[in-house]
């Protein structure tokens, strides 16, 4: 039998308890959904990974701090789209990840995903931050909806040029020849014709250009052309893949410029590469996107990095401080609303992330104090060279004197 | 042609126009990417299924009619539904050029294959090189939704637009198959030689079908461009969409006039039930979907060498008796 008196104080418990749920559910706002759209299979899949990891940690870190404050603590969700490395792919995530609920979505690393997938976006109003993706088309467009924390193809070239005559003609102009190896296709052909033309101004003579397809699997021929022409300096314009092995080459033939300077290279600025091939990669100069290095977040990041077993890229903080960067817009909006969240974008002065850029600050969705550095390997590690206020490391060049 | 050849595919396409009721945006842009193969292997049949001609290469039809649609707008200032048209009168002027140069060398089975394959590797290097396709960077159709520029701000009525095309090519198909070129084409396909003893113009044909072809396909490639409004070299000229209308039209039954359409929807269909279902058994699974691609095609090869129509043909006549 019943005990009358338990039961009565069940009934009032749970009355209680009733009454307090509608504190409990303001207590816990519902969490606020941030897309992450990566290449997480095919040819891009190491960049992906890099970018998600990126973004989880910058989400983890969000919600250690307390979540969102203006939405009373809401915690900030990810929902992880895979752009399977093709733009049809990352056009079609972006429909899911609309279904979703998402607010923003904030990825896409490479130009031709990021360029399908924010006009995909651009259909709802959708936000859509982009990560790395370079091509100046990204944000000529005009598209409200599209922003980029990075710098584009142009800015990150002028800058190449501008440093590259800087530390020339700090060392004493030791680098009169040139010559150019680049892959033919977007990034390569491009800088290379830019090179070419903007160069011979600051007084280098470009000895040769020579293209090479992606994927190449030899570079004996280039390494023997390079061996005649005996540059000062060589600037190699190539993916991951190709740039070892023309690295690699180059040390078995003993061919030693006085300096290897990269721009938006996939080697020069990777882990990966330093790891494996050290020798190779030792003294290689590179023009690309870093951190901060000496900012205690991207510090703390990359050993977070280093404990998951991680090779360190640059996707990861760019991707840390885009998803930082939208969880602040949402802040300033009040509320998970995407008109006001591009608002929040378009005006936003964000400083809260890791990247050596400043406050930031949009026009036409580019962030204008988006800017590339110089680093270089040396001892094992990539340090920052150049601009002397975020540098931790001084050139070394020319390598041999 | 029949009633019997086209009724049941016309109601199968009249369901698909029913999907904007229950199918969200997701599912519908699933189905027209699906439904953008069906018709682009539907060009594939005509030369593949109907003609015997194996081609490797029918990307170079397909991009060209995509990039035509976007250059003209982009560099012309023409509107996109003339660009359609000049779209696909190019696409069977490249499908006649390469016909004439293969088939007036006599080029035939795995030769013609390679040959196509070529043509269309040749073109896709030739487009990310050239300023004129923009290069590597691609290009990007400006979003400017309206009737007018063949872009609209639902999806249900692009998804009828593409289910009219394909109905109409679906009718076509079955009216050639029907009729005297149907005969022909058949003819050139079961023993070439013999087809021209009987006082059949092999090489005439053979353009014809090859020309035809080329632009189904090609409208198939303005209707990505318009629905995507992004091309570059690897999407445009790349060998998945060959890949893709030759599975397609294997899997449903190459040289039947429902054949690629059921094959592209089957395709599409169990690639994507496959990646749902594992990822709600083993979270998501990179990929399942092409593994389930090679599967389906050595299946198709082993136990349904006519296809799912093929199959569904022999069942009705096992029943029948």
């Amino acid at each position: 039998m019943t005990n009358p008196h338990v039961l009565r104080r069940a009934l009032l418990g749970a009355g209680a308890g009733l009454l307090a749920m509608p504190a409990v559910l303001r207590a816990q706002p519902a969490a606020v959904k941030i897309g992450v759209l990566q290449p997480l299979t095919g040819a891009l899949a190491q960049d992906g990974d890099l970018g998600r990891f990126g973004a989880e940690q910058a989400a983890a870190f969000i919600n250690a701090q307390g979540g969102l404050s203006a939405l009373g603590g809401a915690k900030v969700e990810l929902v992880v789209a895979d752009a399977r490395s093709n733009p049809e792919a990352g056009a079609q995530e972006v429909e899911k990840l609309q279904g979703e609920g998402v607010v923003a979505i904030v990825g896409g690393f490479a130009s031709p995903i990021c360029l399908a997938a924010s006009q995909a976006a651009a259909r709802y109003d959708l936000p859509y931050v982009v990560d790395v993706g370079v091509a100046d088309q990204i944000t000529s467009r005009g598209l409200a909806n599209t922003f980029r924390f990075a710098p584009g193809f142009g800015a990150v070239t002028t800058a190449a040029v501008d440093n590259l005559i800087r530390l020339n003609d700090g060392a004493g102009k030791p680098c009169k020849t040139v010559v150019l190896v680049h892959e033919d296709g977007l990034f390569g052909t491009g800088l290379a014709r830019l090179m070419a033309t903007e160069l011979p101004k600051h007084g280098f003579e470009v000895l040769e250009t020579i293209p090479h397809p992606t994927p190449a699997r030899d570079m004996n021929n280039i390494a023997l052309r390079l061996r005649s022409l005996r540059p000062d300096l060589l600037i190699p314009s190539s993916y991951y893949g190709e740039f070892v092995l023309l690295a690699r080459t180059m040390r078995q033939q003993r061919i030693r410029p006085k300096g290897i300077y990269a721009v938006l290279n996939g080697a020069a600025s990777n882990y990966r590469f330093v790891k494996e091939f050290p020798d190779a990669a030792l003294g290689v100069m590179d023009c690309n996107h870093w951190q901060d290095p000496k900012n205690a977040e991207a510090i703390a990041l990359k050993a977070a990095a280093d404990t998951a077993g991680k090779f360190w890229g640059y996707n990861i903080p760019l991707n840390y401080s885009c998803v930082k960067l939208v969880a602040d817009a949402v802040n300033r909006a009040g509320a998970a609303d995407r008109a006001k969240v591009i608002q929040a974008l378009a005006a936003s002065d964000y400083s809260g992330h890791i990247m050596p850029y400043g406050p930031t600050r949009f026009v036409n969705g580019q962030n204008q104090g988006a800017r590339p550095v110089n680093t270089q390997v040396q001892d094992g590690d990539i340090k920052v060279i150049f601009p002397a206020e975020v540098a931790n490391a001084q050139p070394v060049f020319p390598i041999q004197g | 042609m029949s009633a019997r050849d086209v009724l049941p595919g016309l109601m199968l396409l009249g369901l698909l126009a029913l999907a904007p009721l229950v199918a969200s945006n997701a599912a519908l842009n699933f189905l027209l990417s699906s439904l953008i193969v069906a018709l682009a292997a539907q060009g594939w049949n005509l030369l593949g299924g109907y003609a015997g001609q194996l081609s490797f290469g029918h990307a170079a039809f397909f991009g060209t009619g995509a990039y035509a649609t976007a250059i003209l707008q982009l560099r012309y200032g023409v509107n996109a539904w003339a660009g359609l048209a000049i779209g696909v009168a190019l696409g069977a002027l490249v499908g006649w050029a390469i016909g004439f140069l293969s088939f007036r060398a006599r080029l035939r089975g795995s030769y013609f294959a390679l040959v196509t394959l070529a043509f269309a590797e040749v073109l896709r290097i030739l487009a990310n090189a050239f300023d004129l396709t923009g290069g590597a960077a691609g290009l990007l159709i400006r979003m400017a939704p309206g009737a007018a520029n063949l872009q609209f701000p639902s999806r249900a009525t692009f998804l009828w637009l593409v289910l009219a095309v394909v109905a109409a090519v679906l009718l076509l198909t079955a009216w050639i198959a029907g009729g005297r070129l149907g005969a022909r084409l058949v003819a050139v396909r079961e023993n070439e030689d013999a087809a021209r003893a009987l006082g059949v113009d092999a090489l005439r044909t053979k353009l014809g079908a090859i020309a035809l072809s080329g632009a189904i396909t090609a409208a198939a490639g303005c209707l990505y461009a318009q629905n995507f409004l992004y091309l570059d070299a690897n999407i445009a000229y790349g060998t998945w969409i060959s890949v893709e209308v030759l599975i397609a039209c294997v899997l449903g039954g190459s040289g039947t006039v429902l054949g690629p359409v059921i094959g592209a929807l089957a395709l599409h269909g169990a690639g994507e039930a496959a990646k749902i279902a594992l990822a709600g058994i083993a979270g998501p699974v990179p990929g399942i979907d092409l593994v389930l691609f090679g599967a389906l095609l050595i299946l198709a090869v082993a136990f349904l060498p006519q296809g799912v129509m093929g199959g569904l043909r022999r069942a009705a006549r096992g029943l029948a008796r």
